[in-house]
C-alpha cells in the first residue's frame, strides 16, 4: 500500500436463509450496520463498490451499483466487481485502489448474495459459471464435482484419509457454534460428516458449504482513522479450468498471492495471529493451508489433528468464525464477511497481523488481504 | 448448461480432438448430475489425453463394476461418441465419453513392428474383393493373412479362411498365439475368428506387409496387440447417404452374391448395423473412412497408402 488506508466500520446481517428479504434488503442492513459502526455519517461516503455474483441468474438483477447508490441520501457514484466467489476480496482490492489513485476518500464496500430464490439446480448450474463453460460444464460436472475430482487426486498423491478429512468441517462447525452470524451453530461430531449423504465422491454434503444469503459491508478510508489498517491487498489469477493446470492438488495462484501479500505487509507467516481461508470444501481448506505456507505439501491436514496442532510453531487460528461451512458462503459477501471477521478478532485478541484468504472457482482468481491492528 | 445450436456446433467441431486413449488423473461420481444429465450418479474424470492434453469426460465403469472392479487413478481408458441428450429444438447432441480397457495393464511403449492393412467394414461391403485386388495386383509388396475360424467350412468360402476347431482355437488363444480373436454372433452358433501372430511375423520377414480383414474385436485387439501406429486403418463404408440407405446397399449386395440364406443375411445385417455405428464410436481406430462405390477407385486409394507405407 502507498498510502495508510484504514477500515473504519463494518457490518453484516446473519448469513442463512432469509425468505422475507430481498437482495435490496441484505444489502440496507449490512450498510446500515457498518455506517453505525463508523465515526462518520452517510454523507461521508464519496464511493461505493458492490460485489456480486449472480444477480442476474438468481434474482434477474443486475446493475446492483446503481442499486447501492439509491441506499444512500446523497447517491454516491457506484460501482460493481465479479470474480466469482473471490467477488468480494475483488472489491475490497477495487476500493483500495480508488482511494490511493485519489478518485475517493471514504468508500463502502458492499457484498451481497441471495442465492435461496432460485431452485439448487438452479444455482448450481450457476455457480458454475466460475467455470470454464466450454471446457468444464459440457461433461456434466458441477462445482462440488471439481472438488471431488481434486480430493480424489489429493488422497491418491497423499494417502489422506476420509477420516482425517471428516476433521476439517467438524473444526470448522465446532468454531461456528459461537458466532452469531453463522448460518450452522451447531457442533458435528467428525464421524457425522462421512455419514452425510455423497454429494460428489469422496465427498459429502458436510463437506461442502452451504447455499446462503446475505450480505457484508465494510468502509475504507484513508481521511478517517481507527485501529485496523490495510497492511497488503494483492491478487493473482490462474486459468478457468482445472484441465490447463499441471497439478490439481496446488491452487498457486494462493502462493503466488500470499508470497507478493507479506512482501507488500513487510511481515513473516509467523506474524500472522489470524487466518480466514477460503474453505468452500473441506478439502479446499486443507491444501489452502499448504499453499499459504502454514504446512508442508501433503501435510495440511496436520493443523486439524488434535496433539499436532502445538507442534506447529507458526500455526494462526483458522477460520475462527466457522468459515464459509459454518458461516454460510453468500458468494459475494464472502470475501467482505472474511475481513469483517479478522477485525472482531484481532480486536478481541490484541494481536498485530490478521491474514484473509478469498479464492473464485476453483483458485483462478485468489486474493490475499493483510489487517493490522495498529492498537498493538 | 446452453444446448443451443451454436454451442452444439463449437463442440462437435473440437470433437475430435477428445478422440484418444488416455490415462486417468482423478475421478468423483457426481450423485446429482445437472439438468440435462439425467438423475443417475455420473462418474466423471479427468484424462490425460495421448497427445498430453488434459480434458473432462464421462467415464463408463459399468463393465467394471459388473465384474467387480474398482475404477482407480492411473487406468488407461479408451473413447467413444454417443449420444448425451436431445435439446429442446429436437438437437441431437453427442458427446464423447471413456471407457475404462478393463484387465489390460497400462502398456508400456511398444517398438514398431511394421504395418499391417486392416480393413474394417459390414458385411458384404466388399473387403474380400478389395483385399484379393491388393494382394493380387501388388502381391509383391502385400499378402494376406489367413483367417482362423471355428465356422463350418462352406463350398461358397473363397479360400480365405483356415478351419479350425473351437478346442483348438480356444487353446492357441490360451497359450498367446493369436494376436486377435473375436466371436461373431449368429442367431445359429458362436464363431470364432482370429489372427495367428507367427502368420503375420512370417509376411513381415518376407518383406510385404500383411493385409488382414476385420471387425471390431480383432481390429482392437490387433491395435492393442502391435499398437495403433502399426495398423494403417480403412473402414469400408457401402454408399448411401444414410444408414438406411446403406444397409439396403448391403442387403441388395448380400443377396445378388447368393452366399448365405436368408437368415443368414438377416444376422449379417444385423451386425452391419453395430459395425456402422463402430466408425463413428471409435474413429480414433480408423485413418481413414472410404466409401466402397467403385472397387478400382478403392483399390487405386489403398494401393497409393500401401506403397507410401512400403517405402517408409
Amino acid at each position: 500500500m502507498n498510502q495508510d488506508i484504514y477500515l473504519i466500520g463494518t457490518g453484516q446481517t446473519p448469513f442463512g436463509e432469509h425468505w422475507d428479504k430481498s437482495l435490496k434488503n441484505l444489502m440496507d442492513e449490512a450498510v446500515t450496520a457498518a455506517i453505525d459502526d463508523a465515526p462518520i455519517n452517510a454523507l461521508d461516503i464519496d464511493f461505493i463498490v458492490v460485489s456480486n455474483m449472480l444477480g442476474e441468474r438468481t434474482n434477474d438483477q443486475a446493475h446492483l451499483g446503481a442499486m447501492a447508490s439509491s441506499l444512500l441520501p446523497h447517491r454516491p457514484p457506484a460501482l460493481r466487481t465479479e470474480a466469482a466467489c473471490a467477488s468480494g476480496s475483488v472489491a475490497i482490492h477495487t476500493a483500495l485502489s480508488l482511494l490511493e489513485s485519489g478518485r475517493a476518500e471514504t468508500i463502502l464496500v458492499v457484498g451481497v448474495e441471495k442465492m435461496t430464490d432460485v431452485s439448487p439446480d438452479e444455482i448450481s448450474a450457476a455457480l458454475m459459471g466460475a467455470a470454464d463453460s466450454e471446457k468444464d460444464i459440457p461433461s456434466g460436472l458441477t462445482f462440488p464435482g471439481i472438488f471431488g475430482l481434486i480430493a480424489n487426486r489429493y488422497m491418491h498423491e497423499y494417502g489422506l484419509t476420509r477420516e482425517q478429512l471428516n476433521l476439517v468441517s467438524a473444526c470448522h462447525h465446532a468454531n461456528g457454534v459461537s458466532n452469531p452470524n453463522a448460518q450452522f451453530r451447531s457442533a458435528i461430531p467428525a464421524e457425522k460428516i462421512s455419514q452425510s449423504p455423497s454429494v460428489a465422491d469422496p465427498l459429502c454434503l458436510l463437506d461442502c458449504s452451504p447455499i446462503s444469503d446475505g450480505a457484508a459491508a465494510v468502509i475504507l478510508s484513508n481521511k478517517h482513522e481507527s485501529h485496523i489498517r490495510i497492511a497488503a491487498s494483492q491478487i493473482s489469477t490462474d486459468t478457468l479450468s482445472i484441465t490447463d493446470r499441471p497439478t490439481l492438488t496446488s491452487f498457486p495462484a494462493t502462493k503466488d498471492a500470499t508470497d507478493r501479500a507479506l512482501e507488500e505487509a513487510e511481515i513473516t507467516r509467523e506474524d500472522i495471529a489470524h487466518l480466514e481461508t477460503h474453505d468452500c470444501f473441506s478439502i479446499a481448506a486443507v491444501i489452502n493451508l499448504e499453499d499459504l505456507g502454514f504446512a508442508q505439501p501433503g501435510t495440511g491436514i496436520r493443523l486439524y489433528e488434535e496433539g499436532n496442532r502445538d507442534s506447529q510453531i507458526a500455526a494462526p487460528t483458522v477460520n475462527a468464525s466457522g468459515g464459509l461451512k459454518a458461516c454460510g458462503h453468500p458468494v459475494g459477501a464472502t470475501g467482505i464477511k472474511q475481513i469483517v471477521d479478522l477485525t472482531k478478532q484481532l480486536t478481541s485478541s490484541n494481536k498485530r497481523y490478521a491474514l484473509a484468504h478469498n479464492f473464485g472457482g476453483a483458485g483462478a482468481t485468489c486474493c490475499v488481504h493483510i489487517l493490522e491492528n495498529t492498537n498493538v | 448448461m446452453s444446448d443451443s445450436p451454436s454451442v452444439t456446433h463449437r463442440a462437435q467441431k473440437k470433437m475430435h480432438r477428445k478422440m484418444q486413449e488416455g490415462t486417468i488423473i482423478s475421478f468423483t461420481t457426481i450423485s446429482h448430475p445437472p439438468k440435462g444429465f439425467g438423475n443417475r450418479p455420473r462418474t466423471i474424470g479427468l484424462i490425460e489425453l495421448d497427445n498430453g492434453k488434459q480434458i473432462l469426460g464421462e467415464l463408463l465403469n459399468q463393465k467394471l463394476e459388473t465384474s467387480n472392479q474398482k475404477l482407480i487413478i492411473g487406468q488407461r481408458v479408451a473413447p467413444r461418441t454417443r449420444l448425451s441428450r436431445i435439446n429442446e429444438q429436437g438437437l441431437r447432441i453427442y458427446e464423447v465419453c471413456y471407457e475404462p480397457l478393463a484387465m489390460k495393464p497400462v502398456e508400456t511403449k511398444k517398438e514398431f513392428p511394421g504395418y499391417i492393412v486392416a480393413l474394417t467394414g459390414p458385411s458384404g461391403v466388399g473387403k474380400t474383393t478389395i483385399s484379393r485386388l491388393l494382394t493380387s495386383k501388388i502381391s509383391l509388396y502385400a499378402a494376406e493373412v489367413p483367417i482362423l475360424t471355428t465356422r463350418e467350412p462352406s463350398n461358397q468360402d473363397e479360400n480365405e479362411y483356415t478351419y479350425i476347431d473351437a478346442k483348438k482355437f480356444e487353446v492357441l488363444k490360451k497359450q498367446g498365439k493369436l494376436a486377435a480373436a473375436s466371436n461373431i454372433p449368429s442367431s445359429t452358433d458362436t464363431r470364432w475368428y482370429g489372427y495367428r501372430k507367427k502368420d503375420i511375423e512370417a509376411i513381415w520377414k518376407a518383406g510385404k506387409i500383411p493385409v488382414v480383414i476385420t471387425e471390431k474385436g480383432l481390429l482392437q485387439d490387433l491395435s492393442r496387440h502391435f499398437g495403433r501406429r502399426s495398423i494403417l486403418s480403412f473402414g469400408l463404408l457401402p454408399p448411401g447417404k444414410s444408414k438406411r440407405m446403406m444397409l439396403s446397399c448391403l442387403l441388395h449386395r448380400l443377396r445378388e452374391r447368393g452366399r448365405d440364406s436368408e437368415e443368414s443375411i438377416r444376422d449379417r445385417l444385423k451386425n452391419a448395423e453395430k459395425d456402422l455405428d463402430f466408425f463413428r464410436q471409435k474413429s480414433h481406430l480408423f485413418d481413414d473412412l472410404i466409401v466402397n462405390e467403385d472397387v478400382d477407385a478403392v483399390f487405386n486409394a489403398l494401393k497409393g497408402r500401401v506403397l507410401e507405407a512400403v517405402d517408409s
